[in-house]
């Protein structure tokens, strides 16, 4: 009892599963020291579901809170209970509260005041491991049989020219290293990608309410509110990629930088900026990585900034005219370039803001997004952005695809939500 | 029939040694691992074929760059005996010996012969 007192203590490792609406918050926890957030199940001892679910059972959750070793409980941190985790305690409130329930129901977890849940799933093999044989033994395969009811590895050409075995895996929707809800098939040949698929979204569909960009579509917004979340958005999805590169103090340092952000004050952000390029981050690790066709960037924001092209919605825009615009474009498409255009994008945003005082944008249809030329007649960026993934991983290492991937900025909820949309005209 | 008696307690003794490291185990772990637990964390999918299956590493790269080295090093053990009664001459040559092999690594690495894919 001494020691499950001790335990209780330590930071509470916790798995994330972020719904539609979550994302950003959830990140946010990581920079609280009562909580540690953990990249498997077998890690974590309570399961963290945040925002916006679809109803009915979400895929991969009861799979990912049965994977966690008992004493395990779930934490619902607003929405409404999902249907599979209907068990779950529910905290509703700001970070604070949650982060105050979350070490208490694991110091309660722990000291055998609450029990633990039990398995949702059945305990139950696909089919039982048996081959031919009177013992087992025999059939297809290496040693026989389907291996509990998966079979083996076919077989397909190698870029070698030579037979060999190819391992078809579903990653995701839960990977802590992709955008919550991005499920990718892949074909690996080892870890090299022979072919990549973006399959279905559990939060496909979800309801999402507009962030500043999609109310800056049809309503006049404050410049300085447009690109402070312009400028936070890019800060957000870099502190992510620096925790998949296990650069975690510069991930803490871009996500204080993200909510400690002042309009005009980019000193900060050059500082950021001077460590990731001595961190030899983009020379070693990114560079020449992931280089996208130039032909597929038109309307993609900073991608297509980052090829060369001076693409950007704003230059159309009078008010951001009056305080100067120009975009500002690199000169390469590979991942590195793309993390360097989106912090001199920060940098600008900062400038930008700094100097818009209580100018307006925006009630045109057009806006210029972190991710590119949104438009309320055009198909949303998102879907696009989701597009050029099977070819641009193709051929790429497993750990530079995660790289790639993270330095596209997917966001499978908008492209879902507007996929959705696009069947629905279809069928109609 | 010692023998045998000797061999009887070292088999008894392995079986008792065995029986009971399991049986701490069970005591100290009482929990069972479920079908959910043995499955790979994929992110919350399952895996649609199992883990066994052979792809080609690519050895032969690596193999070309170490015979490279390892032809330099058989050539340096008996160019180290005579290197005193050659002197700089010896020195030279080497010195032309190792460039040559430093032309063939740029070249290998200018071909991605480093990288692992």
């Amino acid at each position: 009892m001494r020691l499950a007192r001790l335990a209780a203590t330590a930071p509470v490792p916790v798995f994330p599963v972020a719904g539609v609406g979550a994302r950003d918050a959830v990140l946010d926890l990581r920079l609280r020291p009562e909580l540690t957030l953990v990249d498997t199940p077998r890690a974590a001892d309570v399961l963290l579901v945040a925002g916006n679910l679809p109803a009915g059972p979400v895929s991969g959750l009861a799979a990912i809170h049965d994977q966690i070793p008992p004493p395990r409980v779930t934490v619902r941190w607003g929405g409404s209970l999902p249907e599979d985790l209907a068990f779950a305690h529910r905290i509703d409130g700001g970070e604070d509260e949650v982060v105050a329930g979350l070490v208490d129901v694991h110091r309660r977890a722990l000291l055998g005041e609450l029990s633990s849940e039990p398995p949702v799933l059945p305990d139950l093999d696909p089919i039982e491991w048996r081959g031919v044989g009177p013992y087992g033994q025999g059939g297809k395969g290496m040693t026989g049989g389907t291996p509990y009811g998966r079979p083996l590895a076919e077989r397909a050409p190698d870029r070698d020219g030579l037979e060999l075995d190819q391992l078809i895996v579903t990653m995701g929707p839960w990977l802590p290293a992709f955008p919550p809800g991005l499920r990718l098939v892949v074909k690996l040949a080892g870890d090299l990608i022979r072919e990549v698929e973006p399959g279905p979204s559990p939060l496909f569909g979800v309801a999402s309410s507009p962030d500043i960009f999609g109310a800056a579509l049809t309503a006049p917004v404050l410049i300085v509110d447009l690109e402070m979340a312009r400028a936070r958005h890019h800060l957000r999805r870099l502190a992510e990629a620096l925790r998949v590169h296990d650069l975690e103090s510069l991930e803490f340092r871009a996500l204080r930088l993200a909510r400690e952000l002042r309009p005009g004050d980019r000193e900060m952000a050059q500082d950021l900026a001077q460590r990731i390029e001595r961190s030899r981050l983009y020379s070693w690790v990114l560079n020449g990585v992931g280089v996208v066709d130039p032909g597929r960037v038109a309307g993609l924001g900073p991608l297509a900034r980052a090829t060369g092209i001076a693409d950007d919605a704003r230059l159309d825009d009078p008010a951001y005219r009056e305080l100067g615009f120009e975009p500002l474009t690199l000169q390469g498409g590979d991942t590195a370039t793309r993390w360097r255009q989106r912090l001199n994008e920060v940098m600008q945003a900062l400038d930008l803001a700094g100097r818009a005082g209580d100018r307006t944008t925006g009630g045109h249809g057009v806006v210029e997004s972190p991710r590119g030329r949104l438009a309320v007649t055009e198909p949303n960026p998102a879907i696009r952005l989701l597009g050029l993934v099977p070819a641009t991983l193709e051929g790429l290492e497993w750990g530079d695809a995660v790289a790639t991937l993270l330095s596209l900025d997917l966001d499978p909820v908008e492209s879902g939500a507007e996929t959705a949309a696009a069947g629905e005209e279809h069928a109609a | 029939m010692a023998a045998l008696g000797a061999a009887l307690t070292v088999f008894l003794a392995a079986v008792f040694a065995v029986g009971s490291i399991r049986w701490l185990g069970d005591v100290l772990n009482p929990l069972e691992v479920t079908a959910s637990e043995r499955v790979p964390f994929m992110g919350g999918s399952e895996p649609g074929t199992h883990a066994w299956n052979r792809f080609h590493i690519r050895y032969y790269t690596m193999a070309l760059l170490f015979l490279a080295f390892d032809m330099e090093m058989v050539f340096m053990y008996p160019w180290a005996v005579v290197f005193i009664r050659e002197g700089l001459i010896s020195l030279v040559e080497m010195l032309i010996f190792i460039l040559v092999l430093l032309v063939g690594m740029i070249y290998a690495w200018r071909e991605r012969g480093f990288d692992w894919a």
